[in-house]
């Protein structure tokens, strides 16, 4: 057995007796392992210079100090290695710099060395001649002019969905809806708001900071234990970069730990891949925190112009949005058709409003090239749109409940993107959430108030493959494409399997295993792997009572027919001191409909977790790019929230809604950390009148402008 | 230099390099269960407990080990197994990168607090972040851990 073999026995493919998820015993105990700690025979360690400046012509380096260095096997720029331009869509991200570095973080040069720590001190050895150049750093002025550009010709790279004809430094562009029947509308609406929200950069924040191991073996195949949490596509994307047959990639399994979107963007593999190739060894790249802060894929920061308009019974007439979003110095991260963030394009998709048109643009600019995270653009825009409803509300004068009561789609209509479902239960989970309500009383001489948000999110199962295999006993063994990153993805399969076939769970074994063995899947992401894995399951055991022999292979390509989509009412109490401007959430309730529950403590922490993450993008979560440059560089300034800082959570589970397919399932994973934002914007406002339009909503923030209004 | 102290109930002699870290140490001895996470000492991932105390272990230099008592998640739970049962029982686990870190710091909290009640869990967990669970699981898997032992 060769090493990459002995390593596919994945430890998360497990059997359990009880209810627990799977990999609950090895996690505990310490004994679950992920790509960090990999280790093959004759493993070296990589470690990279990365740019100092966010803009500048490469002229040269100084490369002899760290090739002499106690260790190296070897240092690398851009012309040693052997690898095209990588992208999960648009493929513009080089391996290491070439002639120019775009942002600050950005991998210059590479050395391998023996040990990590020999690796690293080789790199501070190293000397960049750099020439820097002007750069363009705020979104709107890099699409506003060609001064600088941050790529000459963008739309000569594989994938890009830009034009020369298009304004400079243009990564995508969506632009939908009526344009001419929304500016009439809005222009003839009695109330009318038009304002801008912004939001900021913020990592994924998951813990396990990217890594990756990389074998060649004889005949070139290339074995891959790494962090990532869409293993197909990355062995399409490293294909392509390195112009192999897909065939000669091979993802091994392993833990995931913690994904969050961030995990879909690999941006160390394909260097860990070509480093690999010209040692000759297994070479191993393991980014320490830091540089996961500073170069990784973080959240797209957002400008939003919203304007909503309503008739004097405050029902809505018209939304329009104007997003400038920065995508950073590649466009290589973002992994859908559009190259935009879906999110965003889907404003307003809970309520009836009958004119529409939206304008989201992504702008290539010298910072770190942002990538997808958790419900990507959804956080962003349903903090503007719900706040934008409130301030709606105020103007008319009518309740904030009120305003949403009127406005939100019933069964039967078709949501303002034109999309149609079984059944949209906004109101219901609306008024669960009232229903659940009890005020909490602050501190003594804290203002107290309460906010509303509401999103929905569709349900979609995608593209995936699952074989079942007889195993002694009576037994069955799935054997699924997916990485578990966390959210209780292979444990669902044991409940969905047992449930389909009528046998005990512990009858169910489950493992993931390698991209060799099983047809295309999607990869973990848009809250996708429960329903695709549902959906797959659901063929399988049809296949499975048919079987000839002993094992059955499944694979579909999306759902029914029938469209399903999930509400989410949260509503967040908060206290305020009028002294330091300190903002307290004293309660976080969430409701959301939900259909069969597989498993009711993976599904529990997918609403906690969520509600949690929402509450440090709203408050908390900066990575403060100034000039270019990560300053929040280290969990001590990137902070995300302890179980000190976590706000007391609520749930209202809204049960009793039709799901997908036999299993009758419905997504939750990115629904409760997207209105948090907007509903602690809005209690702020409803304490102290202060209404903030940018996040995070800090002390400093709220104390400044209670003082600009003469308080405390 | 040279340094004599136990890991896990074992006694060890070994030669460490005085600037090295307690997390290299013990990851090259093959007890892979603490991580490296924040590298900084602030997110808690890779706690030991060095005499008794949880200690983030990418902070602590080899130089201080002579004498040392260290135990790491793996010689915890074979000590007191109603640890980790705690933890697959109440599920306080998702991507389970954190979990041994807050598998070390409940332990750190028994010998310190035994009678906590969920308030001081939570404040005495705060040193251990999680970015899955929303911690409500991790409190109640800890609680567990304390009313049983």
């Amino acid at each position: 057995m060769s090493q990459a073999e002995a390593l596919i026995d994945n430890p998360a493919g497990a059997r359990s007796s009880g209810s627990a998820r799977l990999d609950a015993a090895a996690k505990a105990a310490g004994a679950a392992r992920y790509a960090g700690d990999v280790v093959l025979e004759g493993m070296a360690h990589a470690a990279v210079w990365r740019s100092p400046l966010p803009h500048a012509l490469i002229r040269g380096a100084r490369l002899e100090a760290a090739r002499a260095a106690p260790g190296v096997l070897g240092v690398f720029r851009a012309e040693d290695l052997d690898a095209g331009l990588f992208g999960r869509r648009v493929r513009d991200l080089p391996v290491l710099a070439s002639g120019k570095v775009r942002f600050v973080g950005e991998p210059v040069v590479a050395v391998v060395a023996e040990r990590r720590e020999q690796a690293e001190a080789a790199v501070a050895l190293v000397e960049v001649d750099l020439d820097e150049r002007p750069a363009v750093l705020d979104a709107r002025r890099a699409l506003g002019s060609a001064e600088v550009l941050v790529h000459d010709a963008p739309w000569r790279y594989e994938g890009a969905v830009v034009a020369e004809s298009d304004g400079p430094n243009l990564q995508s562009r969506v632009r939908h809806g009526r344009e001419e029947a929304t500016q009439a509308a809005l222009a003839a609406a009695e109330f009318v708001v038009d304002r801008m929200y912004r939001t900021v950069a913020g990592h994924p924040g998951y813990l396990e900071p990217q890594a990756c191991v990389a074998q060649i073996e004889e005949d070139g195949t290339v074995q891959l234990w790494a962090s990532d949490k869409s293993p197909y596509r990355v062995r399409q994307q490293l294909a392509d970069t390195f112009g192999v047959d897909p065939r000669s990639v091979v993802l091994n399994p392993i833990l995931i730990g913690g994904d969050f979107g961030g995990k879909g963007s690999p941006t160390i593999v394909p260097l860990c891949v070509a480093l690999a190739r010209a040692v000759g060894r297994p070479v191993r790249i393991a980014l320490r925190y830091s540089e996961d802060l500073v170069a990784a894929s973080p959240r797209h920061p957002a400008t939003m112009r919203v304007r909503l308009a309503s008739d004097g019974d405050g029902r809505l007439v018209a939304l329009r949005l104007d997003a400038v979003i920065d995508g950073g110095a590649y466009a290589a991260l973002k992994p859908v058709p559009t190259v935009g963030l879906h999110g965003m394009e889907l404003v307003g998709s809970s309520y009836r409003i009958p004119n529409l048109y939206l304008d989201a643009r992504v702008a290539y600019t010298n910072s770190v090239p942002k990538g997808h995270v958790r419900a990507p653009g959804s956080p962003q825009v349903t903090f503007a749109f719900e706040s934008a409803l409130d301030e709606l509300a105020a103007k008319v004068e009518v309740d904030p409940i009120e305003i949403r009561r009127r406005n939100l789609l019933t069964t039967g209509e078709a949501n303002p993107h034109g999309a149609r479902f079984v059944e949209l239960r906004g109101r219901e989970v609306l008024e669960a959430a009232l229903a659940a309500f009890e005020r909490r009383s602050g501190p003594p001489g804290w203002r107290t108030g309460w906010g509303i948000g509401v999103y929905d999110r569709e349900t979609a199962a995608g593209k995936t493959s699952i074989r079942l295999r007889s195993t002694p006993g009576g037994g069955v063994r799935a054997e699924i494409p997916v990485p578990e990153t966390g959210t209780g993805s292979h444990t669902v399969v044991r409940e969905g399997l047992a449930r389909l076939l009528g046998i005990d769970r512990a009858l169910v074994e489950v493992a993931q295993v390698s991209t060799g063995a099983l047809p295309y899947d999607v990869g973990v992401g848009a809250s996708r792997v429960t329903a695709g894995m549902s959906t797959v399951l659901e063929r399988a055991a049809q296949l499975w009572s048919m079987r000839q022999g002993d094992e059955v292979v499944a694979e579909i390509d999306g759902g029914g027919d029938e469209r399903v989509t999930s509400f989410c009412v949260q509503i967040a109490q908060v206290a305020v001191d009028p002294e330091s401007g300190e903002v307290r959430v004293l309660e976080l309730l969430s409701a959301l409909d939900c259909a069969e529950v597989l498993h009711p403590a993976a599904h529990r922490m997918q609403i906690d977790g969520g509600a949690v993450m929402g509450f440090g993008f709203a408050c908390l979560e900066d990575l403060r790019i100034e000039d270019g440059q990560v300053w929040a560089a280290n969990l001590g300034e990137f902070r995300l929230a302890s179980s000190r800082d976590a706000p007391p959570l609520k749930t209202v589970l809204v049960t009793g809604s039709r799901g997908l397919g036999a299993l009758d399932v419905k997504s939750v994973g990115e629904l409760t950390n997207v209105p948090v934002a907007a509903a602690i914007a809005n209690a702020l406002a409803a304490a102290t009148g202060v209404r903030l339009r940018e996040l995070p909503i800090t002390a400093e923030r709220v104390h400044g402008a209670l003082a600009r209004r003469g308080e405390p | 230099m040279r340094a004599r102290f136990t890991l896990n109930g074992a006694p060890v002699e070994t030669d460490v390099a005085p600037a090295s870290m307690l997390l290299d140490l013990v990851r090259e001895r093959g007890l892979t269960g603490t991580k490296e996470g924040c590298a900084v000492g602030i997110c808690g991932v890779c706690t030991v407990l060095v005499d008794d105390r949880p200690v983030s272990s990418c902070l602590y230099l080899c130089g201080f080990l002579d004498g040392a008592d260290v135990w790491t998640v793996e010689g915890l739970v074979e000590r007191e197994p109603e640890l980790a049962d705690a933890f697959v029982e109440c599920e306080g686990m998702q991507c389970g990168i954190c979990t041994p870190g807050q598998v070390v710091a409940a332990a750190a909290l028994r010998l310190r607090s035994p009678g906590a009640g969920a308030a001081e869990v939570r404040e005495e967990l705060a040193g251990n972040l999680c970015r899955c669970t929303g911690y409500e699981t991790i409190v109640e898997a800890v609680m567990r851990y304390l009313e049983r032992s």
